[in-house]
C-alpha cells in the first residue's frame, strides 16, 4: 500500500477559471511521479465535507457571480479553514478565493462580501482591469503567470506578500507587492496556471504536506526541463 | 461632408494599405470613416433593400455566416458580408465601404455580418439589423471582455437597441435568457436539438461555463448535456427552463468524422439533412442557419439542399493534400472549441498525428491558461504523435507533459508542418490545430505550397 495525500479542492464548479484546474493537475502528477497516491476531494457549496483530513487546500478564481454563490458557504467553513491554516497546512488560493481568504471584498457597487481572514488582506473593486503577464521575485524564486482582475488588494501592516512584481501589477495597480503569505498559506493573483510553470512553488506545497503527514524532509528531484522552458518563454512575453 | 468624398478617401486608404501589404486593408477604411463620418455605416446599410442580418456568439460565427450566405445566395439574394476576422465595428463598416460605389449605391440586396460579442451593441444601434442570430456563449479571450455574464449583458444591450427578429440557441441557458432583452416576445425564435444518437461519446466536462440559472443563480438541473453547458435544463427554484424550439433537430441518425445526418423540424414539417461538416458544434451552426432561413421565408427543403452541397466548398479551405497526406486545419480558440475538435477528429483515431500551433498575440487571446481547462488526458490517445509550435508552443508541450503525452516542440511553423507531414504515413491524415494568428501564418505558408485557396481577400 502506498502513501496517500488528500487535496481539498474548494468549489471546483464555481471557482475554477483561466486554467486554475492545472494547479490540481500539477500537484497530483508531481506527487504521483514520486510514488504517492492522491485523492482530490471537491468541496462544493452546501456539501458536508470534513476538511480535517486535508493535506493541501486549493481554491481558484471565478466570476463575480461565482464569488457571490460561495460566499456564505465559505464563511461557514471559516473556522475549520483557520484552524487548518494555524496548524501549518499548506494552502494555495488564487484570485477570487485569495480575496475571500482575506478580510473581504467591497464590490464597485459598494456591497460587502465578507472573507474568512486567514490572510491579512482587504480587497476593493475598481474600474482598472489589471490584465497581462506577470513576473514576481519571491522566496520560491522567479514566479511567472497571467493576472486578470479588477480588485485592488491592500495588505495589513505586517502581512507578508508572496513577492515583488517585476512585470505586471500584482495586488494593486500602483504598488509592487504580489499576493500574501502567512505560514504555509499562499494567496496570489497569478493564473497561468501558476504551479505547472513554477515547480519550485508546487514542490514547496508538496514537501510541506509530506513533511506534516509522513515526516518526509526531502523530495526526489524531477526533470522539470519542460516546466522551465515554458516559464522562460512566459517571462519574456510583454506585459 | 458629401458621401462620395468619404467613400473616395476611405477606399483610397484601403487600396494603399493593400498595396503596402498591411493585412488586406480590412479595418483601415472603417477606422477612417469613424473619424470622417461616424454615421456612414448606418446610411449605407439603410440602402440594402432586404435589410441586415447579424450573427454573434463565441464559437461558430464564421461557419454559420458562410452557411447563411450560401443559403441566401441560393434563394437569389446578393449578399454583402464582412470577411473572416473583421468582426469588430470597423470591420463591418469597411465591408460596407468596399462594396459601395462612389455614389453610395450597393449592388447587394442584403447585409450579413459576423459580429464580435462585445461589439454587437456598437453596431446594432447604427445598422438597425432586421435579424440577429446568437449561437452560444463560452469563455473565450476573457482578457478582452471580462466575464461571461458581462458578455451576455453586452449582447443584451445590443438586442435591446433594435426591433430585430432574434434567433436564440434554446440549449444554451445564457443565450436563451437573452430573450428578456427583446422589446417584444413575438420577435424571439429558438432553435435546439432534441436528442443525439445514443452512441455519442461521453466527453468528460471540465469547468462548466454557465450551469447557473441566469435569473436566480440556482444550479440548473440538466436532463441532457450535448457538450459544454449545451443541453436540456431547467431551474429547480424559479420558472426558468429550456424554451421549446421553433426549429429543432428531432433525430440524428449518424454522426462521425464525415459529418452528420439528421432530421430538422420546422413547424410541422420534417426535412432530412445530410451535413458534411463533422461535430455536434457544427450541427448547431447548420441549425442556426436553418432557423434564420426560416425567419427569412426560405423553405427548409432548399436549405437542406444548400447545406449538403455548399459546405463541401467551404470544407476544402480546411482540408488539403500535401505530399500525399491529408491535412485538416482546425482553428482552436477556447476550451470548449478545442474539446469539440479533439473529440470529433482526434480522440477516435488510433495513433493520430497532431500539430498544435499556440500563439498569444491579441487576436489569439493573450492568456494561454485555458489549455489546462481541456481534458487532454481523455481526448488524446496515448499512441498519438504530437508536435507543438507557436509563440507559446512550450505551454502546450507542458500541458501535454502533465497529461502523460510527450510532444516535440518545433520553433518554426514551416518546419513544424513539414515535420508533421513526414511523420504521417503516405495516404494518411494529420491535424493542425492553430490559434488565430498561427492559423493565418500556416494558411499563408500552405497556400504557397498547395492549391489551397487563401481566405485572405
Ligand atoms: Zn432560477
Amino acid at each position: 500500500m502506498s502513501a496517500e495525500i488528500v487535496i481539498a479542492h474548494l468549489y471546483p464548479r464555481e471557482m475554477s477559471i483561466y486554467g486554475d484546474l492545472g494547479n490540481v493537475i500539477a500537484l497530483r502528477k508531481r506527487l504521483e511521479w514520486r510514488g504517492y497516491d492522491v485523492v482530490v476531494r471537491p468541496v462544493e457549496v452546501g456539501e458536508p465535507v470534513d476538511l480535517t483530513g486535508a493535506d493541501i487546500v486549493f481554491g481558484g478564481g471565478g466570476q463575480d457571480s461565482g464569488q457571490l454563490v460561495i460566499g456564505a458557504d465559505l464563511l461557514a467553513r471559516g473556522e475549520s479553514l483557520r484552524a487548518l491554516a494555524a496548524s501549518g497546512t499548506p494552502m494555495l488560493v488564487i484570485c477570487g478565493t485569495y480575496q475571500l481568504f482575506g478580510h473581504g471584498f467591497t464590490t464597485i457597487g459598494g456591497s460587502e462580501l465578507p472573507g474568512i481572514s486567514v490572510l491579512g488582506a482587504r480587497t476593493v473593486g475598481s474600474t482598472v482591469r489589471m490584465i497581462g503577464n506577470v513576473v514576481v521575485e519571491s522566496p520560491f524564486g522567479r514566479l511567472v503567470g497571467f493576472e486578470n482582475h479588477s480588485g485592488q488588494t491592500t495588505l495589513d501592516p505586517g502581512q507578508e506578500p508572496l513577492g515583488t512584481v517585476t512585470k505586471g501589477h500584482g495586488n494593486t495597480s500602483t504598488g509592487h507587492a504580489e499576493g500574501a503569505r502567512t505560514m504555509n498559506v499562499i494567496g496570489t493573483y497569478l493564473h497561468g496556471p501558476i504551479l505547472p510553470k513554477n515547480p519550485r512553488l508546487a514542490d514547496h506545497l508538496i514537501l510541506t504536506a509530506l513533511n506534516r503527514r509522513f515526516g518526509v524532509t526531502e523530495l526526489a528531484p524531477l526533470e522539470d526541463a519542460v516546466e522551465h522552458r515554458a516559464a522562460d518563454v512566459a517571462a519574456q512575453r510583454p506585459q | 461632408m458629401p458621401l462620395w468624398f468619404t467613400l473616395a478617401v476611405t477606399k483610397a486608404a484601403a487600396m494603399s494599405s493593400r498595396l503596402l501589404g498591411r493585412g488586406g486593408g480590412h479595418a483601415l477604411p472603417g477606422l477612417i470613416a469613424e473619424r470622417l463620418d461616424p454615421g456612414l455605416a448606418g446610411r449605407l446599410a439603410a440602402r440594402l433593400p432586404h435589410g441586415v442580418i447579424m450573427v454573434t456568439g463565441t464559437n461558430g460565427k464564421t461557419t454559420t455566416t458562410k452557411l447563411i450566405a450560401s443559403i441566401l445566395e441560393a434563394s437569389g439574394e446578393r449578399v454583402l458580408t464582412n470577411s473572416t476576422g473583421s468582426n469588430l465595428k470597423r470591420g463591418v463598416t469597411s465591408a460596407l465601404i468596399s462594396a459601395a460605389h462612389l455614389s453610395g449605391r450597393l449592388d447587394a440586396t442584403i447585409g450579413l455580418f459576423e459580429v464580435d460579442e462585445a461589439s454587437l451593441r456598437r453596431v446594432t444601434g447604427e445598422l438597425k439589423p432586421d435579424h440577429i442570430v446568437v449561437l452560444n456563449l463560452f469563455r473565450d479571450q476573457l482578457d478582452r471582455y471580462g466575464e461571461l455574464d458581462t458578455t451576455a449583458a453586452l449582447i443584451g444591450e445590443g438586442i435591446a437597441a433594435t426591433t430585430a427578429q432574434l434567433y436564440l440557441n434554446a440549449d444554451d441557458p445564457l443565450v436563451a435568457s437573452l430573450s428578456r432583452y427583446a422589446p417584444r416576445a413575438d420577435l424571439v425564435h429558438y432553435f435546439g436539438v432534441e436528442e443525439l444518437p445514443p452512441d455519442a461519446p461521453d466527453v468528460p466536462q471540465t469547468a462548466s461555463d454557465s450551469d447557473r440559472c441566469p435569473v436566480c443563480r440556482s444550479r440548473l438541473v440538466f436532463s441532457r448535456t450535448f457538450y459544454g453547458h449545451i443541453g436540456h435544463y431547467r431551474c429547480p427554484t424559479c420558472d426558468f427552463a429550456r424554451p421549446t424550439p421553433d426549429v429543432e433537430v428531432t433525430e440524428v441518425t449518424s454522426a462521425d468524422a464525415s459529418g452528420s445526418r439528421f432530421t430538422v423540424a420546422v413547424g410541422g414539417e420534417r426535412t432530412a439533412v445530410v451535413f458534411p461538416l463533422a461535430g455536434t458544434y457544427n450541427m448547431y451552426n447548420a441549425l442556426a442557419a436553418t432557423s434564420l432561413a426560416h425567419g427569412c421565408g426560405i423553405a427548409p427543403a432548399g436549405v437542406a439542399e444548400t447545406l449538403s452541397t455548399t459546405v463541401a466548398a467551404f470544407g476544402r479551405v480546411e482540408e488539403l493534400t500535401l505530399g500525399g497526406r491529408t491535412l485538416f486545419l482546425l482553428l482552436v480558440k477556447n476550451p470548449v472549441g478545442l474539446t469539440q475538435v479533439l473529440e470529433t477528429f482526434v480522440s477516435r483515431e488510433s495513433a493520430p498525428h497532431v500539430l498544435f500551433a499556440i500563439s498569444d498575440l491579441d487576436a489569439d487571446g493573450r492568456d494561454v491558461s485555458w489549455l489546462w481547462d481541456v481534458p487532454m488526458e481523455a481526448l488524446i490517445p496515448a499512441d498519438a504523435v504530437v508536435l507543438t509550435t507557436g509563440i507559446r508552443g512550450a505551454d502546450m508541450t507542458l500541458r501535454l507533459h502533465y497529461a502523460g503525452i510527450a510532444a516535440d516542440e518545433v520553433d518554426d511553423f514551416t518546419v513544424a508542418v513539414e515535420r508533421l507531414v513526414r511523420e504521417i504515413p503516405v495516404g494518411g491524415t494529420g491535424y493542425i490545430l492553430p490559434t488565430y494568428t498561427a492559423m493565418l501564418a500556416i494558411r499563408k505558408m500552405l497556400a504557397q505550397r498547395t492549391s489551397m485557396q487563401e481566405v485572405w481577400r
